[in-house]
């Protein structure tokens, strides 16, 4: 798969007042939509694509190549080196990536192979056989990725990795009230999966939403968010960790650096090397992907850098990307969390946020998937899907207790080539949470 | 290539292959972002290929795309199409099924005003260079970005029922923006908006006045830190056409697409509240609403002569009189909710399977000018340039905050607030619709950025607007 990546190498190497970044990728998913427990669509896609970055001085031009050949790469290159002796500097450019470090050989399965249509097929259809004694059908996408990448640069730098994510969402969803319940599973070892258990939680929550549907009114409540809300609202607030975001001052942590920002025993970090997650052996740049504390009991501890911003504001390199966002559990079980709610709600799944002002980390989105009313330590009812309107922050500083146990979460980013992650975090109870308006649907 | 797709037809057909269709795209794009004064990023991508080919066998589809347009590529896609359709047909409950259409051949070439792949790129940079020192951070201004992208998308069509077309089409994606900060507050103002897209060449930047309105992008994100917020429960609200081409985005268009009602989006993009039973009888708005699906308008993005399942273009009432009258389907939804097909299925590259998609989604003009309708309301706000937004799994319930609010009061701008926030339930806000400005207001508002599908792809599209007040619209959120 090399070849064109060291034809291109071959190439800037006889331009020695060049810098320059080369990576290629092979990609390849298979994706199975399904929807009324049936295949919407199977779908096949495959690319490799030749990204290159040079730079001349403090100036810099970039281009990719999908499918690429020799012929491809000869004009692509000399376009590049026709053009980038007329454009502006970058100032703050300073070099690529220099972190030689190379990660421990992971191995992994090519999952498309490994669980192939036919093996999707049968898991749904038991899933969906034990749905329909409830009448509900199953909706959703059971997904296999594979790609291998290789990225070089002018310092050296050489390094190579696979990464074969797994993605299974099923809602089940009730044939005449609508009401959705979510199971999922993402990884990249299928080792971890078992359809019994995976099963017996979708039924669970499927006999949850027998409950009658009522509507609540907007108002502050203390809510037990499932791990994926969690998961989420701390991906959300890893932007303002980020380095970019505090050169343009859009970020919450500017100026907090090791100030306590929230309860002592919340705790984030950004752990690549969980076995349950999707790992991350490189981050920007190159630089190898190691765990990093972000919150460490309720301290704010690292800004998220790369090379670039490194120079440009001093901060310490670690080419993290927040993609393995770890929230540690805390000591109470779901049911003492639960069975210790007067009147509040259960919140399975969010939709459709938006950051209203980021420095403040105030947002808006909605519930989805299975909100329900939880009385007396009990659930009683199914509620309407409801809008938040909430600063992240705030939420952090009003969780009162987290769950004993952390479950592996995870997500897709449906703006690019769907590249999965994986997040981890435990069920959290919050106080004074702000629902500010109903959907009045489910 | 004409002559490549033509081949592959002629492999798919067979009698075990109920219908396939073939697309190839050949695409350029460059990107160029200032930031802060100075060139942060060059790229581009020239000649970009794909290929997608759609089988549909035992009543299911299958899917296989690729970047490869090998003769071996193709033969392999062909093999995964097929057996894709194969076996997702053993997990199926309905034979999926529509009615053949007559075949029709297409051809359609934009040619822009300035080409951006062509032009000098000396000319391009120093202009982009210019707008990005005219706004670099200075004062309370910390933060500037330029952008710019390019796309020129040439794109083959065929199917095994005969129809074919060949288009090149040119869209230009241009942006500014500034970030005022100041003890610890942070406000921001783009122009012209995110909806700041078009089909066209470089010519955009002039025609949306760039360089004309660097000074007040700046004032306005300075004065907006100081701005009171907006303290009233509810208020007539006016909202600009970039803005009013969202929430016509999210709150019709999205609600009607077809292919929600079934589910097929629930996973990710979501539900729509509509039913088909609404259709001729659901009163979704007021009655000077009239919106339409246009791709026949070759001044939007959303123009084709033919779909993504070979549907010639086609403009048609979604909303007549405030009344639900149709609905944006593919060839299957359509044939179940026993409507025309609308010509609205599309996939970004050829590589992506077709979706339901917006193409040009209207509002009918009505009468009068922007000073106009200022001019006749007595307390309220005018509202633009979008900054947060959101809406329910059945696009029922949005909330929407735009950079700044203009305060209207007897019939004058008085002054301006910060982050305006409004929300509502969809039928009810387009209920309260009582003014819509008139032709020589109304413009098309663009993006190249909808979400949709799983795989994830973003389609460039259009909304044709005027500015239009909306009454006693909820603007208090307690937060």
């Amino acid at each position: 798969m090399h070849e064109n990546l060291l034809y291109m190498k071959d190439a800037l190497d006889q331009q020695p007042e060049l810098k320059y970044e080369i990576g290629q990728t092979d990609w390849q998913t298979d994706f199975l939509r399904f929807y009324q427990s049936q295949t919407n669509y199977n779908i096949s896609k495959d690319n490799r694509s030749l990204g290159c970055s040079i730079f001349k001085g403090k100036k810099q031009y970039s281009f990719e190549i999908d499918s690429p050949d020799k012929v491809k790469i000869d004009l692509a290159l000399a376009e590049a080196l026709d053009i980038i002796d007329s454009l502006p500097e970058d100032p703050d450019f300073v070099d690529v990536e220099d972190d030689q470090s190379i990660a421990a050989a992971r191995h992994l399965s090519n999952n498309i192979l490994a669980i192939n249509l036919q093996r999707k097929t049968d898991i749904l259809s038991t899933l969906a056989h034990s749905a329909a004694e409830h009448d509900f059908e199953l909706y959703g996408t059971f997904v296999c990725n594979f790609s291998e990448s290789r990225l070089i640069n002018s310092n050296g730098l050489d390094k190579y990795s696979q990464s074969s994510p797994i993605y299974l969402e099923v809602k089940a969803v009730h044939n005449k009230s609508q009401v959705t319940v979510l199971e999922t599973f993402g990884g990249e070892d299928f080792g971890f999966f078992d359809l019994e258990a995976f099963r017996s939680r979708l039924m669970a929550k499927i006999k949850h939403a027998d409950n009658p549907v009522i509507d609540v009114e907007p108002g502050e409540y203390e809510v037990i968010l499932a791990p994926r809300c969690l998961a989420e609202y701390s991906l959300y607030l890893s932007y303002g960790m980020g380095a970019y975001a505090l050169d343009q001052h859009s970020s919450f942590f500017e100026d907090k650096l090791d100030q306590k920002l929230f309860p002592e025993f919340v705790n984030i970090t950004d752990d690549p090397d969980d076995p349950e997650m999707i790992g991350q052996v490189y981050g920007s740049g190159g630089h190898i992907y190691k765990a990093l504390k972000l919150i460490d009991k309720g301290v704010f501890k690292a800004f998220l850098c790369n090379q670039y911003y490194h120079h440009k504001l001093g901060l310490p390199k670690n080419g993290n990307t927040a993609s393995c966002l770890k929230i540690a559990p805390g000591t109470s079980s779901l049911e003492e969390m639960i069975g210790s709610v007067k009147r509040g709600l259960y919140i399975s799944s969010l939709h459709y946020m938006n950051f209203i002002n980021p420095r403040e980390t105030s947002l808006t989105g909605l519930t989805r998937d299975g909100t329900f009313l939880i009385e007396d330590g009990k659930i009683v009812a199914v509620v309407n899907n409801l809008r938040f309107t909430e600063r992240i922050s705030r939420i952090l500083q009003n969780v009162t207790a987290l769950e004993n146990k952390a479950y592996t979460i995870p997500f897709s980013d449906n703006y690019g080539s769907f590249s999965v992650s994986t997040a981890k975090a435990p069920h959290a109870k919050v106080t004074g949470f702000n629902i500010t308006s109903s959907t009045k649907t489910i | 290539m004409e002559q490549k797709i033509k081949n592959i037809i002629a492999k798919l057909q067979s009698p075990e292959v109920a219908f396939a269709d073939v697309r190839i795209t050949i695409t350029d794009y460059e990107d160029i972002t200032f930031i802060n004064g100075n060139l942060r990023n060059y790229s581009n991508s020239k000649g970009s290929p794909a290929l997608g080919i759609r089988v549909l066998i035992n009543g299911c589809f299958g899917f296989a795309g690729s970047k490869d347009l090998s003769d071996a590529s193709i033969e392999r896609l062909i093999l995964r199409a097929k057996s894709n359709a194969i076996q997702g047909a053993k997990f199926q409950k309905e034979v999926l099924t529509f009615p053949t259409l007559k075949p029709s051949v297409a051809e359609y070439h934009h040619i822009p005003e300035i080409d951006p792949f062509a032009m000098e790129k000396g000319e391009k940079l120093d202009f982009l260079q210019n707008l990005a020192t005219a706004i670099k951070p200075k004062g309370k201004i910390v933060h500037s970005h330029v952008a710019a992208e390019f796309e020129r998308q040439e794109k083959y069509y065929a199917n095994t029922e005969g129809s074919y077309s060949h288009t090149t089409v040119y869209n230009t994606l241009p942006l500014m923006s500034v970030i005022a900060a100041e003890s610890g507050q942070m406000q921001s103002r783009t122009w012209p908006g995110h909806m700041s897209a078009g089909r066209a060449g470089f010519e955009l930047f002039h025609q949306q006045m760039f360089m004309e309105n660097t000074e007040r992008i700046m004032k306005e994100a300075e004065d907006l830190l100081s701005a009171p917020v907006i303290t009233e429960e509810k208020a007539d609200i006016i909202i600009g056409g970039g803005h009013l081409a969202l929430q016509l985005h999210e709150s019709v268009g999205h609600a009607t697409e077809a292919d929600r009602i079934f589910g097929q989006e629930i996973s990710y993009a979501g539900k729509t509240f509509v039913k088909p039973s609404m259709l001729g009888i659901f009163k979704y708005g007021s009655d000077i609403l009239n919106i339409y699906s246009d791709s026949t308008d070759p001044r939007g993005m959303g123009y084709h002569p033919m779909d993504d399942e070979g549907v010639p273009g086609r403009r048609m009432d979604i909303i007549k009189d405030g009344i639900l009258v149709d609905q944006q389907t593919s060839r299957h939804i359509a044939h179940k909710l026993g409507l025309e097909p609308s010509s609205n299925m599309k996939g970004s590259f050829a590589d992506d399977f077709p979706l339901v998609r917006m193409t040009n989604l209207c509002i009918a003009p009505g009468k009068g000018s922007l000073d106009e309708l200022i001019k006749s309301t007595e307390h309220g706000y005018f509202l633009d340039f979008t900054k947060t937004w959101s809406i329910d799994d059945n696009r029922n319930n949005f909330q929407f905050t735009t950079e700044i609010g203009y305060k209207i009061q007897n019939g004058k701008i008085t002054g301006i607030v910060k982050e305006p926030t409004y929300f509502g339930i969809t039928p009810h806000f387009w209920n309260a619709c009582d003014a819509i400005c008139g032709e020589e207001e109304w413009a098309y508002h663009s993006t190249f950025h909808c979400g949709k599908g799983e795989p994830g792809q973003v389609m460039r599209l259009s909304h044709g607007v005027a500015p239009a007040r909306f009454k006693n619209i909820n603007v208090s959120v307690k937060m």
